[in-house]
């Protein structure tokens, strides 16, 4: 609680820079016949933290999962850290455990312990001995406030401790983009700040992060960019402040009065 | 709020009512009684014509198995209890019992057989002790390496330079496991762990730790070629193997082949490579549409003819080799039905971290779709065992062709209940057992599994 009352207090500083870190130029996809993403060109900035929104089919969870190529893009051009992401398995291997990922529905291995499931990636992927990786695990676990459940199993957790997990197995690979597939919208409305909580801080440490999210207030606080998409487009990006206060498209006006009326 | 506040001070404090028992005949055995059996006039006359016939068969079987059995006789004709009248044979039984386990197999060397068996017993038993680490090391070492152990002691005669290093490999890992066993139940630490100790390792990297245990392997590994050197077994071809013996060999390589064959097909048949998935599902569907009893005769008499002239195919393996194609092509199914099982946002966050998919399917798919398939599992092996017997048709001696061969015999012909009866007994040991310790494991595995 104390951690969210200063972070209102404080405006977080801006840390991006202008190396790029993820650029996609003119990117297409099809779901057989439906047009999901329409000629999506965005640059990413290390460090930049981006909110995406917009009405539910518009193609943003679609987004952000072409970057670590959960889906395939079909046309135009997609780089992580320079690596531009084509059909060869060891590029994309790099940038999946470069880039962190947080699912709507948690996604955590129901057969492992909390501590099993930070550390298996780790393990095998970035060749850690075990020891480090509970290492690591047990800091990250410290650092979302769930220590003590390093030896449960997903199921015996509440909705929002699981997504804090999802999020410390994430970061126990050490990614430098997280991308958060509507981290909060599968939770009950008092986890929600829990894990809002986990992720502000997240934010403070400068990581590079891409959030689909509805959660307006948590945008404006930590967002540098927020874009509005709509239809497979790109409508609108500008600065939270810019972004709520003057929002240059009709259809940016009607989805934020629908969504901020209640 | 004030309401609520001024209505409990007026009202009265509650008191629960005392529990009262229930009414007479609803608990207990009588109620249980009751409900189940004597519900009502139809739910009666059930019951009682039920009893009756369960009664009268258990007298019939009481007479036939022990009122008319007849222990001892040296043969058939021995076995009447009157002049016109055949008494139940069990002397025949006793006669035949050691062929219908080893077959043909001589009796001098038996010893080979159960003490092969001991060996699969010891090797398994660390298996199920909680103390013991490293299960599943143990478990796939006896399912993949034993069988060259097992296969020298049956066949015997000489060894080949592959023989050779397989029977030394399976023997070294069999001491291994047993040192570590032991070692496990008595002090704790596991063998890799001793190890490490004794040779200054531990207070190196952990990187390091993996080289005196290699030297520990090669060590071992140089012992029993050392220990087999001198062993020779006499060779006893498989045409002599026979009775239970010989279905345990047929079905337990059947078994053991057909799960990693059937996970591999399973997987295939998902992949998105055609040319796989193609060959995958016409495996799996040639392989289905057929009777094993079809496949076992084209594998012993319609395969020789497409083989060069001068090439012979021993029976007994192309035997095995058709069912671990059958079962194989079974498993596949069932197998995939229980990867169908699995979540999307499994391989999702699998992939999302990085693994690759031998290593996703290996510790996220595989180990929670497993579980889930284990009823299939065990029903598919106990079919497996029991259409094992279809053998005796091609002529191997299996535990059915033994029975069979019970009443060609000059001595015993016509014999036919009582070793049929025996076979039934062994069939269901093994299938019930079988069972039973599919649920201790469905048990056991759910430890902690979701909620």
């Amino acid at each position: 609680m104390n951690t969210k009352t200063e972070t209102e207090n404080k405006q977080l500083q801006s840390v991006a820079s202008d190396e790029v870190a993820i650029s996609m130029s003119k990117v297409n996809k099809w779901f057989g016949n439906f047009h999901v993403l329409k000629d999506i060109d965005l640059s990413i900035y290390k460090g930049e933290r981006i909110v995406i929104c917009g009405p539910s089919g518009s193609g943003k969870s679609t987004l952000i999962r072409c970057i670590n190529r959960l889906e395939e893009h079909q046309d135009g051009d997609i780089s992580v850290n320079g690596v531009t992401l084509d059909s060869n398995l060891k590029n994309i291997h790099a940038i999946r455990s470069d880039v962190g990922m947080v699912f709507q529905s948690f996604n955590l291995f129901p057969h492992l312990t909390v501590l099993e499931n930070c550390t298996l990636a780790p393990v095998w992927v970035r060749n850690m001995t075990k020891t480090e990786a509970q290492e690591i695990a047990m800091e990250y676990l410290t650092r979302v406030k769930i220590p003590e459940q390093a030896e449960k199993y997903p199921g015996q957790l509440s909705g929002g401790q699981q997504q804090r997990v999802a999020i410390a197995r994430s970061l126990c690979m050490n990614p430098q983009i997280m991308l958060f597939d509507e981290p909060t919208s599968a939770l009950d409305p008092e986890m929600i700040s829990e894990v809002l909580d986990v992720m502000i801080e997240l934010a403070e440490t400068g990581m590079t992060m891409l959030v689909v999210s509805h959660e307006m207030g948590f945008a404006r606080r930590v967002a540098d960019r927020v874009i509005f998409m709509d239809y497979g487009e790109i409508v609108e990006q500008n600065t939270p402040e810019e972004f709520f206060a003057n929002p240059k498209s009709d259809r940016t006006k009607l989805f934020l009065s629908q969504i901020l009326s209640h | 709020m004030t309401e609520i506040t001024e209505q409990n001070k007026v009202s009265e404090k509650f008191v629960p009512k005392p529990s009262l028992p229930p009414p007479p005949n609803t608990t207990g055995a009588i109620g249980w009684l009751r409900y189940n059996l004597f519900d009502g006039f139809l739910s009666s006359c059930l019951t009682v014509l039920s009893l009756i016939a369960i009664g009268f068969m258990c007298v019939n079987f009481y007479e036939w198995a022990f009122a008319k059995a007849v222990l001892e006789a040296a043969n058939r004709q021995e076995c009447r209890i009157t002049p016109t009248e055949f008494g139940t044979c069990w002397a025949g039984v006793k006669f035949w019992f050691t062929r219908f386990i080893y077959g043909r197999y001589t009796d001098t060397e038996i010893w080979r057989v159960n003490f092969a068996a001991i060996i699969l017993i010891l090797w398994m038993i660390p298996v199920w002790l909680p103390r013991v680490t490293a299960k599943l090391n143990i478990a796939l070492s006896g399912v993949l390496i034993f069988p060259f152990l097992a296969g020298y002691m049956f066949l015997g005669g000489d060894r080949n330079w592959f023989m050779e290093i397989m029977v030394s490999v399976a023997l070294g890992c069999f001491i291994t496991v047993m040192i570590h066993s032991l070692l496990c139940l008595f002090t704790g630490a596991g063998i890799s762990r001793w190890i490490i100790q004794l040779t200054g390792f531990s207070s190196r990297s952990e990187r390091l730790h993996k080289f005196p245990v290699i030297m520990f392997a090669v060590i071992i590994f140089l012992l029993s070629l050392f220990l087999i050197n001198d062993v020779a077994f006499k060779e006893m071809p498989n045409n002599l193997w026979g009775g239970l013996f010989l279905t345990l060999v047929i079905s337990g390589i059947g078994i053991a082949s057909a799960l990693p064959a059937g996970i591999l097909l399973a997987l295939g048949r998902r992949s998105k490579m055609t040319v796989i998935r193609v060959l995958c599902v016409a495996f799996i569907e040639l392989f289905r549409s057929v009777p094993l009893i079809t496949i076992l005769f084209m594998a012993t008499t319609m395969f020789p003819l497409f083989l060069p002239e001068g090439f012979h195919i021993n029976k007994l393996a192309s035997a095995i080799v058709a069912v671990c194609l059958f079962a194989a092509a079974y498993m596949a199914e069932v197998v995939r039905g229980g990867l169908q099982a699995i979540p999307k946002g499994q391989y999702e966050a699998a992939e999302a971290v990085g693994l690759t998919y031998w290593q996703s399917m290996g510790f996220i798919v595989m180990p929670q779709a497993l579980k889930y398939m284990i009823p299939n599992i065990v029903s598919n092996f106990m079919g497996l065992f029991k259409d094992t017997t279809l053998v005796s048709i091609i002529g191997l001696y299996d535990l059915l062709g033994m029975i069979n061969a019970v009443s060609q015999d000059p001595s015993w012909i016509g014999l036919h209940h009582e070793p049929l009866f025996t076979a039934a007994v062994i069939f269901f040991i093994g299938c019930f057992a079988m069972s039973k310790y599919s649920q201790y494991l469905e048990r056991n595995l759910g430890a902690g599994h979701g909620r």
